[in-house]
């Protein structure tokens, strides 16, 4: 396999990752030096040839190729069996409507969610479970870093040049995290969308605000009326390029799926009765319609652990959340 | 035993070189001025005040303009044509946030690529932002209009206040379209 990046040689390692801070190669934290044969055997376990375009950021002249996002990847920490995640969620970040300019220059500073479906969670150990949304799990946290490493290094989304968010962050160091598939016989996001079940999917949304909707009430109707209520203090605006795939992604905890269960709501029925509420006209300074096309823009994903009676909203920048199917090397999903 | 480790960029961001301008034309008159808006904030208020001073001092004859369908994205291949067919010289913007801004220069680049003569109007907080965009095309000293404070980056403005700056900007526009750049 032969590797077109250019090298760099040094005689330790401190004297490499010391070389990465200097050339503005990492998010701060350290980073793994990227030697050709970690890169290429990251390839291997994809299945890709190192020149495979991934996709485009067209306002920057920026072109992704595998090994680039390979680079990167082994940077970020990732094993090599995470690379076909990797590049699903690479390809998702760079459809068309994922608007990648955009969500990665705004002065919002969004974020990037990677939700994965299917068994490579299990095959990956990636927590959908207590703390998914945090620390502590190596395929959430460099699965998503890599996504975020390729943002920076290869799409130049850096501080001081293309991004130019006012604060930024922590959900850009990473965001990743699986859905909690087996908490419950909800129909997984994935098979929502069209896939299979036993196939494994990555969704990227896009994370303009992330909202934290704590209510300890049992009964289903005040839980999902604090969420929409929660949902409309933000709102989402229309954008006429971004279309009618808008949409919101509503992650429903572990005590509130319980009482939902325990009451018989399914997801459909859930963003049945939530559409209407978030998208009811707006009637006060700190009240915001919502405009989602239809109730299937309301993404429900369970996720999280017991305890505390919580969900999470994550409302969009202007892009549409896109998904990829984790190809094995083969080429198969 | 030394350690080989690749490179994870696409290169510097200013490694492009030689993009050339479009010519300019000695003044505006009989031409059609093109306006190619993001909608950010107040801006069109201020963009079709500009356009509307300039055909009164200069003797603009004609406007086109598109208004995107979002803040950063580029225009679509209609409203590319519909606007190049006709546009002698062209204001792309409003740059005030992170996106918008390097798109905006993106399209007053590619305009001029086109053969378009254009100047992206900038808030002075987005200065970084567009300067990144033309050092990646490999003009790093394309020329800009700006705004500046107290005016908000983000185009929050009112009616008045937008007018306003309409008049103000059109002697630096006048300038960046014509050979008195």
């Amino acid at each position: 396999m032969t590797l077109g990046a250019a090298e760099r040689t040094f005689e330790t390692a401190q004297q490499a990752l010391e070389a990465c801070y200097e050339f503005g190669w990492t998010d701060g934290l350290p980073v793994v030096p990227a030697t050709a044969e970690a890169v290429a055997e990251m390839l291997a376990a994809g299945g890709l040839e190192p020149g495979e375009v991934l996709g485009t950021v067209p306002t920057r002249n920026v072109t992704v190729t595998a090994e680039k996002t390979a680079i990167n990847a082994v940077m970020a920490g990732c094993r090599a069996e995470y690379f076909p995640v990797v590049v699903a969620a690479v390809r998702a970040h760079l459809q068309t409507k994922a608007n990648s300019h955009s969500t990665t220059a705004t002065l919002a500073g969004a974020a990037h969610a990677v939700i994965v479906n299917g068994p490579v969670r299990h095959d990956l150990g990636i927590q959908s479970g207590q703390a998914c949304f945090g620390p502590g799990f190596r395929a959430n946290a460099t699965i998503g870093r890599a996504l975020r490493l390729v943002i920076r290094n290869v799409c130049r989304a850096v501080p001081g040049e293309l991004d130019r968010a006012s604060f930024s962050w922590p959900l850009r160091y990473s965001f990743c995290f699986g859905e909690n598939e087996e908490a419950s016989d909800w129909v997984p996001l994935h098979v929502q969308l069209g896939y299979q079940l036993d196939d494994s999917v990555v969704t990227v949304q896009s994370v303009m605000r992330l909202i934290q909707v704590t209510e300890f009430d049992a009964e289903p109707e005040k839980i999902l009326d604090a969420i929409w209520e929660h949902a409309r203090h933000a709102g989402l605006l229309r954008d006429e390029w971004a279309g009618d795939g808008r949409s919101v992604v509503v992650v429903i905890g572990t005590e509130h799926q319980l009482r939902l269960l325990h009451d018989g709501w399914t997801k459909e029925r859930i963003a049945n009765y939530l559409w209407p509420r978030m998208t009811a006209d707006t009637v006060g300074k700190y009240d915001n319609k919502l405009h989602l096309a239809a109730p299937a823009n309301i993404m429900i994903v369970a996720a999280g652990g017991p305890g505390i009676a919580q969900s999470w909203l994550l409302v969009p920048h202007l892009a549409i959340p896109t998904h990829e199917l984790v190809r094995s090397p083969s080429g198969a999903a | 035993m030394a350690l080989v480790i690749l490179d994870p960029t696409n290169g510097p961001i200013d490694a492009a070189s030689g993009f050339v301008t479009a010519p300019r034309p000695a003044d505006l008159k009989g031409l059609t001025f093109g306006i190619m808006a993001n909608g950010l904030g107040d801006s069109e208020t201020m963009f079709d005040a500009l356009c509307a001073g300039l055909a009164e001092s200069d003797g603009v004859a004609d406007v086109v303009k598109v208004v995107k369908a979002s803040v950063a994205v580029p225009p679509s291949p209609e409203e590319w044509d519909r606007f190049t067919a006709s546009a002698s010289v062209a204001v792309t913007g409003l740059g005030g946030c992170g996106s918008c801004s390097t798109r905006s220069m993106r399209d007053a680049l590619d305009l001029e690529a086109a053969g378009i003569p254009a100047v992206c109007i900038v808030h002075s907080a987005l200065v970084p932002a567009v300067r990144a965009m033309a050092r990646l095309v490999g003009c790093p000293d394309y020329p800009i209009v700006t705004i500046d404070y107290p005016h908000n980056p983000t185009g929050v403005w009112t009616k008045e206040e937008a007018r306003a700056l309409a008049r103000e900007i059109a002697p630096a526009v006048r300038q960046r379209l014509t050979q008195a750049s």
